[in-house]
């Protein structure tokens, strides 16, 4: 849940990296860690096992962009993967403002995969939340290995919902497309939260929009 | 996100005389009121000692995760946490079902001290959050804001 601070001048959105145990949410934080001008982040909390296996979650603060005087920092949270640590990943839902599934490319995490997303629906229905509701995006992670699906097969099984969300094929040890997944659910949290403005609009969003062309025009064009 | 807590500068000029007097009667370095969340909805005190957005998270997880062993002892929640240290401590209670207030407090008073204060202090903090606006938050920006650069570079 954002939180709108009037006397702070800044906006707080939560992001929660989603996805079955290995897929690669954890290297996500570290390389945004790694990459991102440390002015704009603080340390990156990871409450790990031995094995660096997430146990609690990994949790990075960002600051982004200044929106009319109006700090707007980011939570970003990972959810421990493993199966035994559902109760875990219901903590990390809570108040969640967007969403990044992170998907294993590899064939043999298929069934992880979807296992994983259909949890990700009953842990949110389980706060009265529906996944449509809340922006997400779909990372298929792993594109270096070899045993990969192909992506619109991941297309089918895990964005195939009646309104198709952004799809990024990731290789986040690399950094392949890690900022970019980022950077469109951040958006599209923005925009969400924008539109839930009660203030009247005071210019029309300058985004393209077709226009049928004048009668005359429209003659022309047909000749 | 049906539902956005709004904080104006009144709001918060009220939650931090609530805090602030708080700390006074409790001695404490540092209070910090978050959701449940792990947001930061209003601090006060000494901020420049730790990270205040890494301690609410943190706080929120531990405060949740204890959840589970009172409910094995056939309690709801735990109303409060205390963590002690050497000589820092952490004392975090129950505001209400949205909100935890966190105290960081060190020698120069006692756990029972704040436990005290902090009771009455939740009441307080509750009554101003539970009057929040949480309609429309009257921000509102254009397209071009948020599109023109990435939110995040490398």
């Amino acid at each position: 849940m954002s939180i709108i601070n009037y006397a702070s001048r800044e906006i707080q959105f939560k992001i929660v990296y989603y996805g079955p145990a290995l897929c690669g949410k954890t290297t996500n934080l570290d390389y945004i860690h790694k990459r991102i001008n440390p002015e704009n982040r603080g340390d990156l909390v990871s409450l790990a096992t031995a094995a660096d296996r997430t146990l609690f979650f990994d949790f990075l603060p960002l600051n982004a962009v200044v929106i009319k005087g109006f700090v707007t920092k980011f939570q970003l949270y990972t959810v421990p993967g493993q199966v035994i640590y559902n109760a875990t990943r219901q903590l990390v839902l809570r108040s969640v403002d967007g969403m990044i599934f992170v998907a294993d490319s590899q064939w043999e995490k298929m069934e992880e995969n979807v296992e994983s997303f259909k949890n990700l629906e009953d842990n949110l229905a389980k706060q009265n939340i529906s996944i449509d509701e809340i922006p997400y995006v779909v990372q298929y992670n792993k594109r270096d290995l070899e045993n990969i699906a192909p992506v619109n097969y991941l297309e089918y099984v895990l964005n195939n919902r009646k309104k198709r969300v952004q799809s990024f094929e990731v290789v986040s040890s690399t950094g392949q497309n890690v900022f970019a997944s980022l950077n469109a659910v951040s958006q599209i949290l923005l925009h969400k939260f924008s539109k839930q403005s009660d203030a009247p609009k005071a210019a029309p969003s300058p985004v393209a929009i077709p226009v049928e062309p004048p009668a005359a025009q429209k003659a022309s064009a047909t000749v | 996100m049906s539902a956005i807590p709004c904080l104006t500068i009144e709001d918060v000029a009220n939650l931090d005389g609530v805090l602030g007097e708080f700390l006074k009667k409790a001695e404490a370095e540092l209070t910090v009121v978050i959701d449940r969340g792990g947001n930061v909805i209003s601090q006060f005190g000494d901020m420049t000692v730790m990270d205040v957005t890494i301690i609410a998270a943190l706080a929120a997880g531990s405060f949740a995760a204890t959840k589970e062993l009172a409910r094995r002892i056939g309690e709801v929640e735990f109303n409060a946490l205390y963590h002690q240290g050497n000589g820092n401590h952490i004392f975090m209670n129950s505001v209400d079902d949205d909100t935890i207030m966190i105290t960081v407090f060190g020698r120069r008073t006692t756990v029972g001290l704040v436990r005290f204060y902090s009771s009455s202090t939740a009441q307080a903090v509750a009554k101003l959050l539970k009057s929040l606006s949480t309609g429309g938050h009257g921000f509102s920006f254009d397209a071009s804001d948020v599109t023109a650069t990435p939110l995040f570079s490398e």
